[in-house]
């Protein structure tokens, strides 16, 4: 792991933990209602607890969003060029199309962040608090790492028709 | 007055109960404004420039301006944040570990706070350093403080 990368995802780590203890919450407004008070506009204010920010440069952050019940958890991933906003955006949607066999991943992502997790109490109670915070930091490792190798092997791939159509012309 | 029942009417009521982020915002006695703050300021610049680091994060962490409204905070930050900035990496942890709890609270509010604002995102390098070593000395109940406390910076 890289000397920068190492206090980011130790930042991430301890603001993860601290935010990961959740309660069952039933709604306040509905009768028999139990929803991510994280989620819901009009919600009370006292729910609501501090956002964290975690930015590692102005690219790259995490915006870890806690409430009573429900903590909303969401990566900004690293888009040096056109093609890897393409490649980011690709590679989240896919994930997302599958948000349900997932169950902590959000199905859209929060504005300017490019992939959103929800964590819930039902999350917390029937999973390891620990393997959670391990999972999102694992994600965050290995997505930087896919999203480069991708673009090499695109670019080697572009190269490679390029010579082949191209080698046509060439007498 | 088509769409009339769509109104939230217990948002008029001023018996629903319902709180505003205003409402938990804890009192304060009097706000705190940039002129008392100034000579606190010109203190820290001069522990900066002479060199004594350990006692500039310590003032700046203690007493910090809660009561002050946005531009006060932002004033003050900036300074704080400058501060920060300045330290050697080699003399983050001797000054963490030599803070009391309370200024060690403080601290992670500034960190956060630096992260969640461009001038600080631009030296999250520096910050998640800091950030490291509080870790490092106080595991996570500085973080879980910060989530919990009414009182930002």
């Amino acid at each position: 792991m890289s000397q920068s990368l190492r206090p980011y995802l130790t930042a991430v780590r301890y603001s993860l933990e601290a935010a990961l203890t959740l309660t069952n919450f039933s709604s306040q407004e509905v009768e028999r209602h139990n929803r991510p008070e994280i989620e819901v506009p009009n919600t009370s204010a006292e729910l609501l607890l501090q956002p964290m920010h975690i930015a590692r440069s102005e690219t790259e952050q995490v915006l870890i969003e806690p409430s009573v019940n429900s903590v909303r958890i969401s990566l900004m991933v690293k888009q040096a060029d056109e093609i890897e906003q393409i490649l980011v955006h690709k590679f989240t949607m896919f994930l997302e199309q599958r948000a349900e066999a997932f169950h902590i991943l959000r199905r859209a992502p929060i504005k300017g962040y490019s992939i959103s997790f929800l964590i819930t109490n039902k999350h917390t109670e029937s999973m390891k608090t620990g393997k959670l915070v391990d999972f999102i930091i694992e994600f965050m490792e290995e997505v930087d790492k896919e999203i480069s190798e991708m673009k090499l092997f695109l670019n080697a791939r572009a190269r490679f028709v390029a010579n082949e159509y191209l080698g046509e012309f060439v007498y | 007055m088509s769409d009339w029942r769509r109104i939230d009417i217990d948002a008029f009521d001023p018996e629903s109960g319902r709180l505003t982020s205003k409402d938990i915002e804890p009192p304060y006695p009097s706000q705190v404004t940039l002129q008392e703050l100034s000579t606190k300021i010109s203190q820290l610049r001069s522990l900066a420039s002479s060199g004594d680091a350990k006692s500039a994060v310590a003032l700046a962490v203690s007493d910090p301006p809660y009561s002050g409204d946005e531009s006060t905070k932002n004033e003050y930050f900036k300074v704080v944040l400058e501060t920060l900035s300045n330290v050697r990496q080699a003399d983050i942890s001797g000054i963490v570990s030599g803070l009391t709890p309370i200024q060690q609270d403080v601290l992670v509010k500034y960190l956060y706070k630096g992260m969640s604002i461009p001038e600080g995102q631009k030296q999250g390098g520096i910050l998640l350093a800091w950030f490291e070593r509080v870790t490092q000395v106080a595991g996570v109940r500085p973080v879980s403080h910060f989530i919990n406390d009414r009182n930002t910076v």
